[in-house]
């Protein structure tokens, strides 16, 4: 599927997604070793967008399934269709008449509804789940487990079982085995750690802030109509207001919100009231943006006596050899 | 290469990060499916199998570089400038050639028998070098390096394991040889100066290579200080340092309880039918009850009030307290906090505005409500909570007192506790003594003693921990 480590980190360019050769490595050796891939980092770096992509690149199909507390087997993997089976009772009433008809005794009876039930156990019952989706499927797919910290610690045992080997047991009609092994992505926002089961049958990702230079290329892929100049001035801030203490960190798809905010805004600079009006567009707490209106003259100013971020726009024309 | 992973993976271990067997199997079999001339790649490979928590993640890269980068760099380094060391004219290309020339002429004459330490220096092969040093090294048990004044030492027996002499002495043979056999004596010099070079180099590395293995073995011990230590390290002497580290302990610990907790609550679950929804659920079912739907029992979640002394002899811990207990305020349906010194005051409005290292550094200030600097006295504190506050408890809530019981003589007061524990679920009284040392001196705390329904020392980490998870579990 994939060649290479640069041949993957060239295929997800393509697509948009720019990353550096950790997550290109990694995605390689979960194509490779045909092993399960969790990804951490803090929330808003791409981590679903990643499995996203991948699907894409690789011609996967994505079968995505989201996890949340209360998510049980039924909901993830398959159940049961008891209308269906209820309506289907109902309408072939006269051919059970018709299949009982002649027995005598009760026995008799139980017997031959017992030889018709695999009738109503089978897989035209059941409602696959993304599970079973992803383990039926005729074509190549890539399953996407989003959020797997936000499950029960049941449910993450439950997953390890269908994760070792791909295969499910409905104790009524079989065992169901995966024609074409999933390529597996597990998300996860570190809202609990996952047990050490799950951690050792996964490769690990962690995805954390990119440096400036991998913000600018990415801002210039995702917002293409957005000034050089602009640009790095804006990765130049969002880089600095990371260093703050804040509630909640801006991360990627806040400066890409930033940058389609300014872009639409007509915005040529940034300037301290610009700055000011559109904060909100990237802090997300009220304490949080007040904190960065206090410190805003600081990361303007700095701005000012450092011509560091003029020198960014220039590296990504070079970098750009790399796809 | 292989021997290498494992003695890595040791390491590893060692400094604490968790690698099973299973992972350093996958490290090993996706190294295979790598091209290792990227060594990003490479590192990036072994993280992604072996390092699975993201914390480890800092330790992983020192300890990388510390293993892999800098020795054969070193290594290469020390010979690179052995040769360019030789002067201009020199041309190390030409004398090997020379060399080699001359080693065919001497073919079945003499009974030149080089070490394998010799023939890698003669053709600079410095992998097969570096596997020479490790494994003298090894013999030299050089793992077992202690401190600063041990390097010598170490160096020079790995030298001996590796009989370095012997082989500059037979390289120095073989010069001598090739002299008599006719090299020119401009080269055959240039060669011993080389071999003389050489083998300043191979001490050099071999000194390099003990001081990392020194610094490897600090590595672990710093970790393990960190990592152990400070859960058991009294409250009483904390650095600045020791308590920024140990708000990030406390709120690891924290974190887990939280874990904990989810499991637990979840074991509650089952408890009786709960008709009304099954019916309602089953309805499309024709009433028939496929689904059986249980009622949750919850436990009920305690409500809390904290009074905490605050004076400077036990600040620190009701920092960590504080900490702890704000941390886990989903475990509790309200949370109250009081300081006292000898004056009492509510400190709770300030956790609602500010997040909490903010607000616990205002509240052990006395939050603009008291007065810090006065000499404690808790009979004082105790009977303004039973004149202003004893409405905040009811038997529902459990009462944490956090303090020495020093009253400085002044009068305990022990009916306005007594009265608290009346209407309370229960008391709690963490105190930093040993219970060795209550009701000696100015201790009150055996007056205090009969009014309380738990009584702890709680002077470091882990026993606060013991007693948090007690409390809301």
């Amino acid at each position: 599927m994939f060649d290479s480590v640069d041949d993957v980190v060239g295929a997800l360019g393509r697509q948009g997604y720019i990353c550096g050769k950790n997550i290109g490595t990694v995605v390689y050796l979960a194509t490779m070793l045909e092993k399960p891939v969790l990804v951490e980092g803090p929330a808003g770096v791409g981590k679903t967008e990643l499995a996203k992509v991948v699907a894409q690149a690789s011609r996967r199909r994505l079968i995505r399934l989201q996890c949340y507390e209360g998510l049980d087997e039924a909901k993830a993997l398959y159940e049961w269709e008891y209308s269906k089976q209820l309506l289907y009772t109902q309408i072939l009433k006269e051919k059970f008449a018709e299949a009982m008809a002649g027995s005598t005794t009760l026995k008799d009876a139980a017997e031959r509804v017992g030889r018709e039930d695999s009738v109503f156990f089978s897989e035209r019952f059941i409602v696959p789940r993304p599970l079973l989706r992803a383990i039926q499927a005729d074509h190549p797919t890539l399953l996407l487990i989003d959020e797997v910290d936000k499950s029960d610690p049941e449910f993450e045992a439950f997953l390890l079982e269908v994760l070792s080997d791909f295969q499910v047991t409905v104790p009524e009609v079989g065992t169901l085995e995966s024609k074409h092994k999933p390529l597996v992505f597990l998300t996860s926002n570190d809202a609990r750690e996952m047990s050490d089961a799950l951690k050792r049958r996964c490769l690990h990702l962690y995805i954390d802030f990119p440096d400036s230079d991998l913000e600018c290329r990415i801002l210039e892929a995702k917002v293409p109509g957005v000034e050089q100049r602009l640009a790095a001035d804006l990765v130049a801030m969002m880089q600095r207001l990371r260093k703050l203490d804040l509630k909640k960190t801006p991360s990627i798809s806040e400066t890409l919100d930033w940058a389609r905010a300014l872009l639409a805004l007509n915005a040529k600079q940034l300037d301290e009231g610009l700055v000011r009006d559109t904060l909100n567009v990237i802090l997300k707490y009220e304490g949080d943006i007040k904190k960065a209106h206090g410190e805003l003259g600081k990361l303007l100013v700095k701005k000012a006596e450092e011509p560091a971020p003029a020198a960014p726009p220039a590296t990504p024309a070079k970098k750009g050899v790399l796809h | 290469m292989q021997q290498k992973i494992v003695e890595f993976t040791n390491l590893l271990r060692k400094s604490g990060i968790r690698v099973s067997m299973a992972e350093s199997i996958d490290a090993f079999v996706s190294i295979d499916e790598l091209s290792l001339d990227d060594r990003e790649v490479f590192r990036d490979a072994l993280r992604a199998t072996m390092v699975k928590r993201s914390e480890d993640i800092p330790t992983f890269d020192q300890l990388f570089d510390l293993y892999w980068s800098a020795f054969y760099d070193n290594l290469r380094g020390a010979f690179d400038s052995a040769v360019g060391s030789m002067g201009g004219e020199f041309d190390l290309e030409k004398l090997l050639q020379a060399i080699q020339q001359g080693l065919q002429n001497l073919e079945g004459q003499s009974d030149l028998d080089l070490s394998e330490l010799a023939k890698a220096l003669l053709t600079q092969d410095l992998s097969q070098l570096e596997q020479l040093i490790r494994q003298a090294a090894q013999g030299a048990g050089t793992e077992r390096i202690e401190n600063m004044l041990q390097i010598g030492f170490f160096t020079r027996r790995t030298l001996e394991q590796m009989d370095a002499e012997g082989a500059g002495r037979q390289l120095r043979d073989l010069a001598r040889q090739l002299r008599e056999s006719g090299m020119p004596d401009a080269q055959v010099d240039a060669l011993l100066d080389l071999i003389d070079k050489f083998l300043e180099a191979l001490r050099q590395a071999v000194r390099n290579y003990t001081e990392r293995e020194l610094q490897q073995r600090n590595f672990d011990y710093m970790e393990k200080f960190r990592r152990e230590s400070l859960l058991e390290k009294s409250f009483y002497n904390l650095t600045e340092e020791e308590i920024r580290k140990m708000r990030e302990v406390v709120a690891r610990l924290a974190q887990r309880i939280k874990n904990v907790l989810s499991i637990r609550r979840r074991r509650l679950k089952r408890g009786k039918l709960d008709l009304h929804t099954m019916l309602r659920r089953n309805a499309g079912h024709g009433g028939v009850p496929f689904e059986l739907i249980f009622k949750e029992r919850r436990k009920e979640r305690p409500k809390l009030v904290i009074l905490c002394d605050v004076s400077s002899s036990v600040a620190n811990v009701s920092r960590f307290m504080l900490q702890f207990m704000y941390s886990l305020q989903e475990c509790f349906t309200k949370i109250r906090s009081f300081v006292f010194v000898a004056e009492l005051g509510e400190v709770t409005p300030l956790f609602k505005e500010r997040d909490i290292s903010l607000a616990i550094d205002r509240a052990l200030e006395g939050g603009d409500t008291i007065n810090v600097y006065t000499r404690s006295n808790f009979g004082h504190a105790f009977h303004y909570f039973w004149q202003n506050f004893l409405a905040a408890v009811d038997n529902k809530t459990t009462v944490l007192i956090l303090g020495d019981a020093r009253n400085n003589y002044n009068d305990p007061r022990g009916w306005c506790l007594r009265d608290i524990h009346n209407k309370a679920k229960d008391v709690v009284w963490l105190n930093p003594e040993s219970p060795s040392a209550w009701g000696f001196g100015d201790s009150v705390m055996d007056k205090y003693l009969p009014y309380i329904d738990v009584a702890e020392e709680c002077r470091n980490l882990k026993q606060l921990s013991r007693i948090v998870d007690r409390l809301v579990l």
